[in-house]
């Protein structure tokens, strides 16, 4: 690989053994997939250190003592444990206690603890052609499709390129790698793409035909943030999806020609209403009239304008006892909802806003950690309006699920049935 | 006599000769492998129960959350990461960083379909510096 003058100086020790390390393993990664050369990135979204996983927030915290410090804007993905308030999702004190000193080590080095899957709904929005690095599936998707910026799926890699503020110019950074691969066709009815559930489901079909390719999704009106949103995460769920174009809305896609760069495959996939009832009946194993004990709604986390809905729908009711309800969104997020009286609206019910974290991030594994007390969760039925989140607790957490649209979902725990 | 030797491409570094362990769909470090035991939990996988620990595991892709990586590392922190990851598709970015960290051979793109040429319980041998994959014999 060829480094300039100052990225072999960083190499050699001039910034500090914690710069050399960085970038050796990034030089490392580059060599694996013939990376010409390093480029500047202007931003990373970094794999915030989770207490479930075995030695990671020690790992951390000695990282931040050796002097890791990022060069570049950084902000972390979620915890294992809703820092502010850990009492609300039950997790064992001396887990959430581990858990926050990766906070105290993530302002050590300079990174804001946004402790987010959706950074993207904060304002962190990179130029159209910068380069990133990122972590979590779903914010990595967004910020190549529909803001046009250029990303790997990045994980434990980008505390390099944070420290570094480098990556090597590979993958999805390329101009040869950014166009499409399969077309769709989609051919549903408007008023059935209008809710996050009936995106996730389309995601989590297209996904699961294409894999690590890149989809071309036309036919569709993405009009609200938070589908786009709600589409990404599940076409990282069932495939690996990176980068996805819808023509005429997504940036690097004026036209389906654009889309695949000039050369529009013969073949197509048509997408159908059939196709979306299909994920429903295989994310949906409860039947109607049982029992369910647990609703989560946030997945990705929810911004403002959907709990203000959330909290108009659930102001003056109760939640059916026995059911745990978490809507899950960002602190910064959950501050302004309590100014607004969003939060009170939804806790008066008995439901929670949680922060930092949503059940398959938290503490609630079907076995992880059993050192720090953690008990096999005890849900046997969640209702969601998230396919990412219910095919993930199924063997996470184990348990039964169904897919809904959110007024269901809300339905569903005042009632303490899926109706 | 079946080809036994076959073509990869060298993704990280490293030698490995253990049992495979084959799983004919893409693979989610995240969700199908239990983290605790190295266990392959997920419904639908034919290795369901199986452990990956010091195996070669063998699989189409890799699919799910980037938290995989994380997933592989916390693996190989317990001493339950495989010996050795081959992928029928070209390599993911996310578990090749995962991999240079645990310091798990990894190699992908063979040049004969393996799924269908290893079975799971066979020795192969993997060396990812000379980019070769080798069927030892049974078990």
């Amino acid at each position: 690989m060829k480094l300039t003058d100052r990225e072999t100086a960083m190499l050699n020790g001039e910034n500090g053994p914690v710069v050399a390390e960085a970038i050796d393993y990034l030089i490392q990664l580059g060599e694996a997939f013939d990376a010409e050369r390093l480029v500047d990135i202007v931003y990373c979204h970094y794999p915030a250190e989770m207490g479930i996983y075995a030695g990671s927030v020690e790992d951390l915290v000695e990282y931040a003592k050796r002097g890791g410090k990022v060069a570049i804007p950084t902000t972390t993905t979620t915890l294992c444990s809703d820092l502010e308030r850990p009492q609300i999702t039950g997790i064992p004190k001396a887990l959430a206690d581990l858990q926050a000193q990766a906070e105290e080590a993530h302002r050590r080095m300079g990174i804001m603890e946004t402790y987010t899957c959706t950074p993207e709904q904060l304002g962190f929005i990179p130029p159209f052609g910068s380069y990133l690095a990122c972590t979590e599936s779903s914010a990595i998707i967004y910020y190549n499709s529909v803001i046009g910026a250029r990303t790997n799926r990045g994980g434990l890699f980008t505390r390099y390129a944070a420290i570094t503020g480098k990556y090597p110019l590979m993958g999805y950074l390329l101009d040869e790698n950014r166009k499409g691969t399969h077309y769709f066709k989609v051919n549903i009815p408007e008023e059935r793409l209008r809710s996050n559930d009936a995106w996730t489901a389309l995601g989590f079909h297209v996904g699961a035909i294409v894999g690590s390719d890149v989809p071309v999704i036309e036919g569709v009106k993405p009009l609200r943030q938070e589908w786009l949103i709600a589409l990404g995460a599940t076409l990282a769920t069932s495939g690996s999806v990176t980068f996805y174009h819808i023509p005429g809305f997504t940036p690097e896609a004026r036209t389906v020609d654009e889309a695949f760069h000039g050369k529009v495959p013969k073949d197509f996939y048509t997408v159908t209403e059939a196709d979306l009832d299909a994920v429903y009946e295989k994310m949906s194993t409860v039947k109607p009239g049982s029992k369910i004990d647990f609703v989560d709604l946030g997945c990705p986390h929810y911004n403002l304008e959907q709990l203000r809905v959330v909290a108009e729908a659930l102001r003056g009711k109760k939640i059916a006892e026995g059911v745990r309800f978490w809507v899950c969104t960002n602190r910064m997020t959950r501050k302004q909802a309590e100014y607004s009286g969003y939060v009170q609206d939804i806790e008066d019910s008995g439901a929670v806003v949680v922060a930092d974290t949503c059940p398959v991030e938290s503490h609630m594994r079907q076995s992880t950690c059993r050192e720090y007390g953690l008990e096999i969760p005890n849900v046997k039925a969640m209702v969601t309006d998230s396919v990412k989140m219910s095919r993930y607790v199924r063997d996470l957490i184990g348990c039964e699920t169904v897919l809904a649209h959110r007024d269901h979902c809300i339905q569903a725990a005042l009632a303490g049935r899926w109706l | 006599m079946m080809k036994s030797v076959y073509k990869v491409r060298k993704i990280v570094r490293g030698s490995a000769t253990a049992e495979a362990i084959v799983c004919p769909d893409s693979f989610s470090f995240l969700g199908d492998v239990d983290m605790d035991s190295g266990e392959i939990i997920a419904q639908g996988n034919p290795n369901k129960g199986k452990n990956l620990k010091g195996k070669v595991l063998v699989y189409k892709e890799t699919k799910g959350s980037s938290g995989g990586c994380v997933v592989l590392m916390t693996l190989a922190g317990k001493g339950m990461a495989p010996a050795a990851i081959v992928t029928m598709k070209p390599a993911d970015y996310n578990m090749t960083e995962g991999a240079i960290l645990a310091k798990v051979p990894f190699v992908c793109e063979p040049d004969r379909d393996l799924l269908s040429e290893i079975k799971t319980g066979q020795i192969v041998k993997v060396e990812a510096d000379a980019g070769t994959v080798e069927v030892i014999g049974d078990r």
